[in-house]
């Protein structure tokens, strides 16, 4: 699949994540000196266009997809959910913020030990929203695992019995807490990244490369 | 029952399949020109033959299947590695260079609901036995025509090489692991990862410096001694030479207006060692076509021989001629021919095809029918066949006036307005 974007003449395509990224992402953008007129309180627009730029409003987890494809230049995307997706993209600047930790966890009350259900039953059951990276943990650990793919609420999957163990993301690990799960094992730890579209890196790369340096300069705390 | 095809696999109809020999044909025209000559391949070889050719990027992407004898065989994810077979085999005793296109259909995994197609077509060219400058050059220059010859108004060509992060990787040292690790964030561009490799504490400066800013170069000749400063710094800048002179020749050619060098170019395959070589149109977010020099693939089939090529994917041709409103003008119908007596307008339709009419022949047809069907197919005439005369038929399906001895020359020749409107 490739984007077709008729008539994309000379305004660059960004994707900005919804969600918890957003704000410092618009906050970030400011700093570097970008016009973010309209961004702040987007409403229900899923785009809008400031200072030369189109902004994308996407779900995060999709915005590796409009890069990789070409539907938009550049974006700003968590590093978990790059990896996760595994597609073809530039990663151009770690930007520091939307720390979190990607964490295994299993109940607090569980009857019997993960570890004492592995040795009789050979597999543990894993709850994730992020079935690619678990895969790649479990297979390093040399564990043997079934992945159940889920969209959300992670910590109900071992409350209902359907898993032992969840693999999900945390910033401080408050819920996880709340819903009785304790962290068992770290996977990996992940921050906002400035992304390019291969080809846009390529053709544009004036004005890609010359963001991904204002954004990493404005990410350390120097006015970009 | 519903047939369905596999995903990612689809039937190509009429229109499209026109276009795309249209293309085809404009495109191996202009290689046959250079004095390439073709070479056709099975779709499907051992599997371990195109491992030792791809190298590890084959388990992910093969199309893989068993034959009643167990072989484990695939479906060619690509068309270097077998006319580089071709070669090392059936032509390992001729002298070369050789001069090689192909046009093939090629297969890939994918995973399901990624919108991919599993398989797709690579127009292409392989200069084997042959290495340096001015064979880079006419690689690029083959590129550089068959996107002209397709029609593309608007790309860009870019130009690198392999060369400089081998020679800077093999001054660095260091662990396998952490080699390993740089040539897959170089091919993966990922810039972060690279700057954070080019942080180990026992790198000298200029190496580290030239590790995060390499990539980063790109541009005309001022990019070119950029990264000859970054590279001399390390004593590396030997690796250069072969692109420089490969860009001073397009340079001289007056080409490199749609080309640019761009040292982050590290396609994901890890049989190239020289030239890269991709090409771009605006607004499409994956390249057109990709290659490069990989002088070692022949050794592993046992005869060594340099060589350097590219494929241009028709898939992608097609999607950027549409984007810039070029695809290709198809010859319409000149006529839908029609009659009460078979062997008569099979004999008009001949005249007509003699005088370079394209005809379609409806015995079955006459009257308003004939003219109805004509419409449909956007033919420019309806005609029938009476006695020894072949007339055009009027609105109403009326026989008006003849076409006339001897048969003129056909209406898409002839009318100021092509596209065949009646």
């Amino acid at each position: 699949m490739i984007a077709r974007r008729g008539g994309c003449g000379s305004t660059l395509r960004m994707a900005l994540p919804k969600g918890a990224l957003y704000a410092e992402s618009v906050a970030l953008l400011a700093r570097a000196g970008l016009d973010v007129t309209g961004l702040a309180d987007p409403g229900r627009q899923l785009t809008v266009r400031a200072g030369g730029i189109e902004y994308i409003i996407g779900k995060p987890t999709d915005i590796p997809v409009y890069v990789a494809y070409g539907g938009v230049d550049v974006a700003i995307a968590g590093k978990d959910v790059l990896l996760e997706a595994d597609l073809d993209i530039a990663e151009m600047a770690d930007l520091g913020y939307g720390a979190c930790r990607f964490v295994v966890a299993e109940s607090e009350d569980a009857p019997r030990s993960v570890a004492e259900l592995y040795r009789h039953l050979g597999v543990i059951r894993v709850a994730t929203k992020y079935p690619r990276i678990t895969e790649a943990h479990y297979a390093e650990r040399g564990l043997q695992v079934e992945i159940v793919k889920l969209s959300g609420n992670i910590e109900l999957a071992p409350l209902i019995g359907l898993a032992d163990q969840v693999v999900d993301i945390t910033a401080s690990g408050r819920t996880l807490a709340e819903n009785r799960l304790r962290i068992v094992d770290e996977v990996l730890s992940s921050t906002a990244r400035f992304v390019a579209n291969p080809v846009s890196l390529k053709t544009d790369s004036e004005r890609v490369t010359g963001l991904a340096e204002a954004l990493a300069a404005a990410a350390l705390g120097q006015k970009g | 029952m519903q047939p369905v095809l596999p995903r990612g696999f689809r039937d190509v109809l009429f229109d499209e399949a026109r276009e795309r020999e249209s293309i085809t044909s404009a495109i191996t025209t202009l290689f046959s020109s250079w004095g390439y000559d073709p070479v056709e391949t099975p779709v499907v070889e051992e599997y371990r033959t195109l491992e030792a050719g791809v190298g590890e990027g084959l388990e992910r992407t093969a199309f893989r299947l068993f034959d009643l004898d167990g072989a484990l065989l695939a479906l060619r994810p690509e068309m270097t590695v077998p006319i580089a077979r071709v070669v090392a085999s059936r032509l390992a005793g001729s002298p070369g260079p050789h001069r090689i296109r192909y046009a093939g259909d090629v297969f890939r995994e994918h995973a399901s609901l990624r919108g991919q197609a599993r398989q797709f077509t690579q127009v292409g060219t392989e200069l084997i036995g042959a290495g340096g400058a001015a064979f880079d050059a006419e690689i690029v220059l083959l590129l550089i025509g068959a996107l002209e010859a397709a029609g593309l108004e608007s790309f860009l060509i870019g130009i690198g090489t392999v060369e400089v992060l081998h020679a800077l990787l093999g001054r660095a040292g260091g662990s396998a692991e952490w080699q390993a690790e740089a040539v897959a964030a170089a091919q993966s561009r990922n810039l972060v990862e690279l700057d954070r490799l080019a942080a180990r504490a026992d790198l000298p400066e200029p190496l580290a410096e030239a590790l995060r800013e390499v990539p980063r170069t790109h541009g005309d000749r001022t990019a070119l001694e950029r990264c000859r400063q970054l590279t001399a710094a390390c004593g590396c800048d030997a690796a250069l030479e072969t692109l420089s002179a490969t860009w001073d020749i397009l340079d001289d050619l007056g080409v490199t207006g749609r080309a640019q060098l761009d040292f982050g170019l590290m396609r994901s395959v890890a049989y190239y060692t020289g030239l890269q070589l991709e090409a771009y149109a605006p607004g499409l977010g994956l390249p057109l076509a990709g290659g490069g020099r990989y002088d070692n693939v022949l050794s592993t089939y046992g005869h060594p021989a340099p060589a350097a090529g590219f494929a241009l994917g028709l898939e992608r041709v097609m999607i950027a001629l549409a984007e810039q409103d070029r695809s290709p003008a198809l010859d319409p119908l000149d006529a839908v021919i029609g009659g009460a007596l078979p062997a008569s307008v099979f004999r008009s339709a001949e005249l007509l095809r003699q005088a370079g009419w394209r005809v379609r022949v409806a015995t079955d047809l006459e009257g308003l029918d004939l003219v109805r069907d004509a419409d449909a197919r956007s033919a420019a005439e309806a005609l029938v066949v009476r006695g020894d005369d072949i007339l055009r038929l009027d609105r109403a399906g009326e026989p008006a006036t003849t076409v006339g001895h001897p048969v003129p020359a056909p209406p898409r020749l002839t009318w100021a307005s092509r596209g065949g409107a009646l």
